[in-house]
């Protein structure tokens, strides 16, 4: 975990270091803000990263007001199924990419359900049937959202 | 003054305009549901279909629509960590670790019912606080609320862990929330900022995005590794007593809810600060509350109060909002910059004719929020069971769905897959943040506050150079600040003190 924790902080290091190193070459006005917010940050991070290293440990009193995640499940397990949930997420963005919304919500949900849940073909084809038609009737119908077609059917003129 | 009060109600009861008010309020509650689709977005959309109103009619439409739309946006953030508007966020970091506790319905009944009380002293304000308020509003030039935002930041302090490392990391996020609200064309001479040759980027980043990718990511991805329903394997609380618990509670920290209520109206009155900062700094006003390190340690956890208060401040900025957008036709915010376009549809100049000519109709909007409120609130508690009741569904048949919610909502920002990805990155960074123990609400207040003091930061200067910095409400402010920063410092003080006195 102090590996992680060192690895975030270097990793938000760098995007203020960025920021600093891209703002230098600005107007004084458009660089003026971005500065007086990035330096006392970088000097923050920095303070925080050596404490990191230093090994000062964190108490648990007065922690950060957030959830905290679960901690039932085995590590490996966790990691596992975290790489899992990412993997569908980026295959969500991925569908919507390449066939647009309308075809990825069905498909999406129909796959999740048949081989993530692992629910029976009835239950997963009845639920990606009632999700795809409240979706249809609330976003197309009534909201008239208008969603980009998929790379695949421009590439296919359709 | 008591007659038009009286027309006011009139007005709203006719059973045009009442029908109308209901049509509205059903579309409302379906867009506080939806993550995205906001209700100023909807607003827009059904501008359209006010010209054949009377004004009392359209506005009975639309305030009916928006204001309830506020109220049950807080109903997906409970259910699912999905905020179903971007000023219900603050209600995910407490209501949803208390529907992983078994405890949806009351944090459900608390949320209304806050909600409730909310707009019911939103409305009161608005009724009373017309004539009151123009000196106000007429003396808040841009350094007074550059001030204000900078309070709004400064609360901080109460939204971080209480040890010195827990207040570096809260002051870093916040910060980096405020860097982030730099991407884009800079407002003053239109140059880009880390807009990295990305056109998207060129208006900056949008809130539903970032905020849905916030608040929602990291809770699915936790749902995914437990493998179990949101409420875990914890015997189903008896849902309709955990309903009317949250409705006790709401009655238990009733000045909580009043002290956030005020809270609302003053962010919603001064126009540009928006009810995505009044929620945090209510959140941070409960926080406040607590008594001592260990109680403030739940806040994050589950704490009912963190739920109350920006219920409440939530749906009573409604009323503060119509404040100035009535009274002298000064939006405050862009839901109400789009009613203005409805006033102005309806040929009705905004100001002093609204409080002599138009009394009746401007009260008849004091009606409309508190009657379409009441409606909502007592439908939505005998419904409130039953939605409580998804939270004990198989996490596998309920994740798709809020996958659903989280890129369909984010997707009607800007109609672009970049939305989606603007999603993934910031739930990553999010789920990174949860991991390593950095706040996420202080990063949010800076996001959502950073391009309002960059404005009114530069104003000021080019207005008035460093001598704003003397305007007597600009010291106030800043004393003010001070108090806001000192506090939780003076709280923890106090605390020790008292414990060492025990010891």
């Amino acid at each position: 975990m102090r590996k992680g924790s060192l690895f975030f902080c270097a990793f938000l290091m760098a995007i203020v270091a960025y920021a600093i190193f891209a703002a230098t070459a600005w107007s004084f006005k458009t660089k003026l803000f971005p500065l007086s917010v990035s330096i006392p940050l970088l000097v923050l991070l920095a303070v925080q990263l050596l404490l990191l290293i230093l090994g000062k440990e964190e108490t648990n009193e007065g922690a950060t007001m957030d959830i905290d995640f679960s901690v039932d499940v085995p590590p490996e397990v966790a990691r596992r199924r975290v790489f899992g949930i990412f993997g569908w997420i980026v295959g969500f963005i991925a569908l919507v990419y390449l066939l647009g919304f309308p075809l990825t919500v069905p498909l999406f949900m129909f796959l999740y359900l048949k081989f993530q849940s692992e629910v029976g073909w009835f239950t997963a084809i009845a639920i990606t049937i009632v999700t795809w038609g409240c979706f249809y009737l609330l976003f197309q119908s009534l909201v008239h959202i208008q969603f980009e077609a998929g790379a695949i059917q421009t590439w296919l003129g359709i | 003054m008591f007659d038009a009060f009286i027309e006011g109600l009139i007005l709203v009861l006719q059973w045009k305009a009442f029908s109308l008010m209901l049509v509205g309020m059903l579309l409302g509650f379906c867009v506080g549901l939806l993550p995205g689709i906001g209700g100023a977005a909807t607003l827009a959309l059904m501008i359209p279909f006010i010209f054949k109103m009377s004004p009392a009619e359209a506005f009975a439409f639309l305030l009916g629509m928006h204001s309830v739309a506020a109220t049950t946006g807080d109903i997906t953030s409970v259910l699912f960590g999905v905020p179903g508007e971007a000023i219900s966020a603050a209600t995910v970091v407490d209501g949803y670790p208390m529907a992983k506790k078994g405890e949806a319905g009351r944090a459900l009944g608390a949320a209304l019912m806050s909600s409730l009380l909310g707009a019911l002293i939103g409305a009161i304000a608005l009724a009373l606080a017309v004539p009151i308020v123009r000196p106000l509003v007429l003396t808040f030039g841009s350094p007074e609320l550059f001030m204000l935002s900078l309070i709004g930041i400064s609360c901080i302090t109460s939204l971080s862990g209480t040890t010195t490392r827990g207040q570096i990391k809260g002051f870093a996020m916040g910060l980096f929330g405020l860097l982030i609200s730099t991407i884009g064309q800079e407002r003053q001479s239109g140059s880009l900022r880390f807009d990295l040759g990305m056109m998207y980027l060129w208006d900056g980043l949008d809130f539903v995005p970032v905020l849905v990718g916030i608040f929602a990511i990291p809770e699915i991805i936790d749902l995914a590794v437990r493998g179990t329903s949101i409420a875990g394997d914890r015997p189903p609380e008896h849902l309709s007593s955990g309903v009317m618990e949250g409705v006790k509670d709401t009655f238990r920290h009733f000045w909580l809810v009043f002290r956030c209520s005020i809270v609302g109206v003053f962010v919603g009155i001064m126009p540009g600060a928006g009810g995505g900062v009044a929620q945090w700094m209510a959140y941070a006003h409960a926080v406040q509350s607590a008594k001592d390190s260990k109680e403030r340690g739940g806040f994050g956890k589950g704490d009912i109060r963190g739920v109350l208060g920006p219920g409440a401040a939530n749906n009573s900025k409604e009323g503060g909002e119509l404040i100035p957008t009535v009274a002298f036709g000064v939006p405050g915010s862009g839901a109400m910059a789009i009613l203005l376009s409805g006033f102005l549809i309806m040929g009705i100049m905004p100001g002093p004719e609204m409080l002599t000519k138009h009394l009746a109709l401007t009260f008849s909007m004091v009606w409309t929020l508190a009657i379409a409120n009441v409606i909502t609130v007592i439908l939505s508690l005998a419904i409130l069971d039953q939605l409580a009741k998804l939270t004990y569904v198989r996490g596998g048949l309920i994740i798709p769905f809020i996958l659903l919610l989280v890129f369909v909502g984010s997707y009607t920002a800007n109609g672009q897959l970049a939305d989606l990805i603007v999603t993934l990155i910031f739930g990553a960074l999010s789920y990174c943040m949860v991991l390593f123990g950095w706040p996420r609400p202080p990063f949010v207040l800076g996001f959502v506050l950073g391009k309002v003091i960059e404005t009114y930061l530069f104003i000021s200067m080019t207005r008035y150079g460093f001598s704003w910095l003397t305007h007597p409400i600009v010291v106030v402010l800043m004393m003010l600040m001070a108090v806001v920063i000192a506090y939780p410092y003076v709280q923890q003080r106090r605390q020790r003190s008292r414990e060492r006195a025990h010891a």
